[in-house]
């Protein structure tokens, strides 16, 4: 049976972004429904039905809602669409295509929450997508629905775009918060929650964009309806990201739990690899939760899953638990980029580390060194002149900066170290390899052309020692549930 | 009192504190760089991780929960228990400790800050010998940020303590974090230096040699100094400080932790106000007016001289000797001088001694008071002349007597850094027939004095000061008293009719006897020995 | 001195470079109804100054703090945190050329070697005739047509190295094909 899809109905309408096409097809009657409840029965609603964040990290939307305190005087909501985990792109798409969706859903959020102005956080670099968007909010506030007492209901709600400048941290939600006071994007110590004391020290709700899309159908479509779609616990359709060297990379929608290898071969989803090759690796929630093997490797013996031997592992279900048994840390944006079989590893471990060294906040000090010490690394082993010692130091790092999700004020640092640790463990192989077949003395020579006092040193001849004791991980102990 | 438990120990601990500084407070070396108590906590220095004892997810049972938490942030709760003496902190102090040194330059040998640097000690009780990192270092620029001050930004750890301080405790947000990530770096806004009436503190207050005092660059290496608590003489409020010294003289003044004065500051007068100590036209030798003007005395024939001239002074006016006492002076001093002088002169006069005025009190946002009032112990004097009693008036009213002559004698004290006499001044107590002028410098005064005293500055003496809030504080002695010079206690000791040598301690008995109010010392609290 | 200090407590006229014009003072202030304080007004007003100047200038900074009631190191601190604030003048266009991973994948790394031989200026530098500048970004989340790029305002989608010459001589390269808001304008270079 053909997926229906909800969120991305009218990706291929004409004319799509105004708010004749949107209300033609119901557009603004979830709104109108919510507007004539109470406002806790929409958090109840959206809590019954369970609606995990989709900006990463999964934690319940309702939930989140009711944090807030029960006297307050000012409520922000704070849209979050600065999407600059790579390689995602789904909240584009759906601004792009259907920003009055999104317009519904912010009033649906903002009606539950008693929010009086919502602030969209959109990157920098969207701009076309900025115009659209304003546009849409124009046309939402000459017909009611924003601005004062809208649709009769009294409820006052105010709109706007606030434009980010080129930040990955901004896409935290704290650090959004600081960027939106006009400060340097520097996430916040928690507590206090942002529920508590968010944007302009008042009580804020910062939603992703995505999450907010989904409401106007929850609203309309019901409960029921919600949790028929996807595995226990991940209800709800999903906007899916491929991109890479597929044949059709795009953003797709499907219900949630589809597995990797549905999504790069699939004819509805990626359709398969471009030249017939195969998978070398998958990135599939984004950059921060990690790596899979792809096709290159052989299948597991019945379906084991064992993230320490080199097997296939796109039978990894995208949900918000089934990842995690491959050493993912968790679903993230469900947006996957492809890494074919003739790609260099060593080229996909400078790119990523590049990422977090360049995106780091520069805050928390394992985070900042952390990161620019892993670039530097790739960029050696990259550049043919790593050491087998590098690999276990790039592990260790990663160990330190991201031994739990929450040891740093945000995610970043885990988001950083697990895709490094993740590559450099599952593709250790290919990596020595590499390193054997370099000039014996590359490392050296490349040590004692950057860094001079360095080289004399036992550890520019590729005698590095880990540190005793210095790793630290229980593998038992589950992660916490991040917000982010 | 909440109690927690600190690796096995169980600590009291005043309510409402972060874990961290109840473990300093135990005593605990817990190292740590953006955590002061003085500044907003920003938990970004992650080297105070700890371990903590939750409720398990799904058995509530009480457990060491899997990820570590920043003690710097987590408020002590009765009955929480933490550890830090644990591998999994141990192992974040080591990795943090690496990460900390990769950039960093080796250049402690010309570094300022080395022997009293956080970075040293760290490194060498939690780090490792060398550095894992091979490859290309960052090199961040040396910058010359203001007046007084510069900016080592290669040693920089970034625990943004000095941004905090400009923009919490100043006000004044000169100084900023710029750039993002391991490109950060501490700058100031081009043309817009760090120029502000506290922005010394922010050399201390820094955990490494980013940020050092012109003053002190490449001047004495810290472990050449030796230090005193005093109080600073610059203004009414008396603000605790520590004095670094060695032979040479002094090199540096920092701040002393003081709960109720100046917390962890001290303003910028107070720490470069000791330039005058060291100046060259100090007075160094007692004269006494003969038909050659001033001549060299030896000091032991002083006492008996000064209390002969006095005593004849007052045999022919009863109230024409007149004591000028200056709020330069510390209690003890003014009491003894004054004590010796109504010894000889019963009905002498006490006037206090003129109390220099600048601008207006200036209050910073956290409530850090920079005090117009120039000098460090007006109270004190006030105090005293009240309880002995009899004929007291003011520095006015001393002008106004001298000038229509009705003081014959006239014992004053200056003291003063700086220039302070006016003209008026100078006329009216050159009436004054016999005139003792004890001060630091040559002033209009030497060519009207009949005897010539040299002061000493403040720290060459003991004594307690009491500030514009009647709080009564002691200080210590740094230097020997000038050669040639002799402490002004001591000099009034023996003025006095004593023998020996003069104890400020002995002295403060005495009065506290006979005004319980110098009984009430004030002494701050002492701050935790790893505490920084 | 020992060695070389950089001296940050003065600055020449010439390195303030230009303020803030009155026109672009009151589109700044026109956002300030929007937030609580007028410090949230300032990455957008950073946004329409660089619109307007190009970059954003010492002078600019000054203004725009004494505008927000900031210090002008507040508003470097902002300036410096964000990539796409430059701090020094820019060519007419401006090319943000996406290198992560999805776009190097596809052939990015490609593009830019091109690019760079073909504009002959490396990353943040502008061609000699003020018409180009160019600059690298971590992702512009628009992976599906990698490799992209902008060029001020318009996204430039699965570029190939052959198509460069195409792209570089339209003289809409740089255009939005939509309406658009007026908050914010068209970027052009600083008027001298």
């Amino acid at each position: 049976m053909a997926f229906e899809r909800i969120l991305m109905k009218h990706v291929d309408v004409p004319n799509s972004t105004s708010l004749s096409v949107y209300k033609s097809d119901g557009g603004y009657e979830g709104a109108a429904k919510a507007l004539q409840m109470k406002a806790e029965q929409v958090v109840e609603l959206v809590k019954e039905a369970n609606v995990r964040g989709r900006g990463g990290a999964g934690f319940p939307a309702g939930l989140k809602w009711s944090f807030l305190p029960a006297e307050r005087d000012v409520t922000y909501l704070c849209v979050n669409a600065d999407e600059s985990e790579p390689p995602t792109f789904c909240n584009r798409v759906l601004m792009e295509t259907d920003p009055h969706m999104l317009l519904e859903g912010i009033l649906i959020a903002g009606y539950a929450t008693r929010t009086t102005v919502a602030y969209i956080y959109m990157r920098g670099e969207f701009i076309e997508q900025f115009h659209i968007m304003q546009k849409a909010i124009d046309e939402a506030y000459e017909a009611g629905y924003l601005g004062k007492n809208i649709l009769g209901s009294g409820y006052d709600l105010d709109c706007y775009i606030h434009r980010g400048a080129g930040a990955y941290i901004c896409g935290e939600e704290t650090g959004l918060i600081e960027s939106l006071e006009g400060k340097r994007g520097w996430p916040r110590i928690k507590p206090p929650f942002p529920a508590v004391e968010g944007a302009f020290r008042k009580p804020t709700v910062v939603n992703n964009v995505e999450t907010l899309a989904c409401l106007p159908h929850i609203i309309t479509r019901g409960v029921e309806w919600w949790q028929s779609l996807g595995p226990e616990g991940s209800f709800g359709p999903k906007m899916y990201c491929v991109s890479g060297p597929v044949n059709k990379p795009g953003c797709y929608e499907g219900p949630m739990g589809i597995s990797v290898r549905d999504l790069i071969y699939a004819d509805e989803f990626g359709g398969g690899m471009r030249d017939g090759k195969k998978v070398k690796a998958v990135l599939p929630g984004g950059f921060s939760m990690g790596v899979l093997r792809g096709d290159l490797f052989p299948k597991a013996p019945d379906g084991t899953v064992d993230p320490a031997q080199d097997y296939d592992e796109l039978d990894a279900r995208l949900d918000f638990d089934d990842v995690r048994r491959y050493g993912l840390l968790g679903l993230g944006t469900a947006a996957a980029v492809v890494v074919a079989e003739d790609t260099d590893i060593r080229d996909v471990l400078a790119n990523v580390a590049r990422f977090f060294a360049m995106e780091s906040c520069g805050q928390c000090t394992q985070c900042r060194e952390g990161s620019s010490w892993m670039y530097k690394m790739a960029q050696r082993i990259r550049g043919g002149a790593g050491r087998i010692a590098d690999l276990d130091v790039l592990v260790e790092v990663t160990q330190n900066m991201g031994m739990m999700p929450g040891e740093s004020i945000c995610g970043l640092s885990d988001g950083a170290a697990w895709p490094i640790r993740t590559i450099v463990q599952k593709f250790r192989k290919e990596f020595e390899q590499h390193i054997s077949a370099q000039a014996p003395d590359a490392a050296a020579e490349w040590i004692r052309r950057v860094n001079p006092a360095a080289y004399g040193l036992p550890i520019a001849q590729g005698r590095a020692e880990v540190m005793p004791g210095g790793t630290f991980y229980r593998p038992d102990s589950e992660p916490d549930t991040v917000e982010a | 009192m909440p109690k927690i438990i600190i690796d096995g120990q169980e600590i009291e601990c005043r309510p409402g504190i972060p874990v961290l500084q109840a473990a300093l407070e135990a005593g605990m070396d817990i190292p740590h760089y953006c955590y002061h108590p003085g500044l907003k906590i920003v938990a970004s220095c992650r080297l105070c991780l700890m371990e903590m004892k939750m409720p398990h997810p799904k058995t509530k049972e009480m457990a060491w929960a899997p990820k570590l938490f920043p003690s710097c942030q987590t408020p002590a709760k009765d009955g929480m228990e933490v550890r830090f003496d644990s591998d999994a902190v141990r192992a974040n102090v080591r990795h943090v400790m690496e990460y900390y040194l990769l950039n960093h330059p080796l250049d402690c040998p010309v570094c300022d800050k080395a022997g009293e640097c956080y970075l040293q000690d760290y490194t060498e009780d939690h780090g490792s010998a060398a550095s894992r990192m091979v490859d290309e270092k960052q090199k961040n620029p040396k910058k010359d940020i203001g007046p007084q001050t510069l900016l080592y930004s290669d040693r920089c750890v970034l625990c943004s303590r000095c941004v905090r301080f400009c923009d919490e405790i100043s006000g004044t947000s000169e100084l900023r974090v710029i750039n993002r990530g391991s490109r950060g770096e501490i700058d100031v806004f081009p043309g817009r230096p760090l120029d502000n009436a506290l922005q010394g503190n922010v050399v201390e207050l820094c955990p490494v040699g980013a940020l050092l005092d012109k003053e002190f660059l490449f001047r004495q290496r810290v472990w050449t100094l030796k230090t005193t608590k005093s109080i600073s003489p610059v203004d009414s409020r008396g603000q605790s400080i520590y004095i670094d010294y060695n032979e040479e003289g002094i090199h540096r003044i920092r701040p002393r932790f003081n709960e109720k004065v100046n917390e962890w500051w001290i303003s910028d007068e107070a720490r470069f106000g000791w330039k005058h100590v060291h100046r060259d036209d100090r007075l160094n030798q007692p004269r006494v007016r003969g038909s050659d003007g001033l001549v060299p005395q030896r000091w032991e024939e002083l006492p008996e001289f000064l209390r002969k001239r006095l005593a004849d002074a007052a045999k022919q006016v009863s109230d024409s000797v007149a004591v000028v006492l200056s709020p330069m002076m510390s209690c003890e001093e003014a009491w003894l001088l004054a004590k010796a002088v109504r010894d000889v002169a019963p009905q002498a006069v006490l006037f206090h001694g003129f109390v220099p005025v600048v601008g207006e009190d200036r209050t910073f946002p956290k409530g850090f008071v920079v005090k117009a009032e120039k000098c460090p112990n007006r109270r004190g004097i006030e105090t005293i002349c009240e309880h002995l009693g009899g004929n007291t008036a003011n520095w006015g009213d001393f002008l106004g007597m001298a000038s229509s002559g009705k003081i014959k004698a006239a014992y004053v004290v200056g003291g003063y850094p700086n220039e302070w006499l006016t003209s008026e001044a100078v006329a009216a107590i050159g009436q004054v027939e016999f005139l003792v002028v004890q001060d630091l410098f040559p002033t209009a005064l030497t060519e009207h004095a009949a005897v010539e005293i040299p002061s000493v500055s403040w720290t060459e003496r003991e004594g307690m000061f009491m500030n514009c809030d009647g709080l009564l504080q002691e200080f210590e002695r740094a230097l020997n008293p000038l050669e040639g010079t002799k402490a002004d206690g001591q000099f009034f000791f023996e003025l006095a009719g004593n023998v020996g040598l003069f104890r400020a301690k002995k002295v403060r008995e005495e009065m506290a006897a006979a005004l319980p109010v110098f009984a009430d010392v004030f002494i701050p609290q002492e701050l935790p020995e790893h505490a920084h | 001195m020992a060695w070389r200090t950089i001296d940050r407590t003065k600055v020449s006229p010439e390195e303030m470079g230009p303020g803030l014009s009155a026109a672009v003072r009151e589109k700044i202030q026109a956002f300030f109804p929007r937030y609580p304080t007028k410090q949230a007004a300032l990455i957008p007003a950073l946004h329409i100054i660089q619109d307007a100047l190009g970059y954003i200038s010492l002078q600019a900074m000054e203004d725009v703090a004494e505008l927000l009631e900031l210090h002008p190191s507040q508003v470097m601190d902002v300036v410096s945190f964000y990539s796409m604030f430059w701090t020094h003048p820019r060519g007419k266009k401006t090319i943000m050329l996406c290198r992560s991973l999805s776009c190097e994948l596809m052939g990015g790394k490609n593009v830019r070697d091109a690019l760079v031989e073909k504009l002959g200026i490396k990353e943040h530098e502008t061609t000699d005739d003020g018409e180009w500048s160019f600059m690298t970004e971590e992702c512009l989340a628009a992976c599906e047509h990698a490799p992209c790029m902008l060029i001020n305002e318009k996204l430039h989608k699965c570029v190939r190295v052959e198509d460069l010459n195409r792209i570089l001589s339209d003289p809409d390269n740089d255009k939005l094909e939509m309406p658009r808001s007026d908050l914010f304008d068209a970027p052009r270079t600083a008027q001298t």
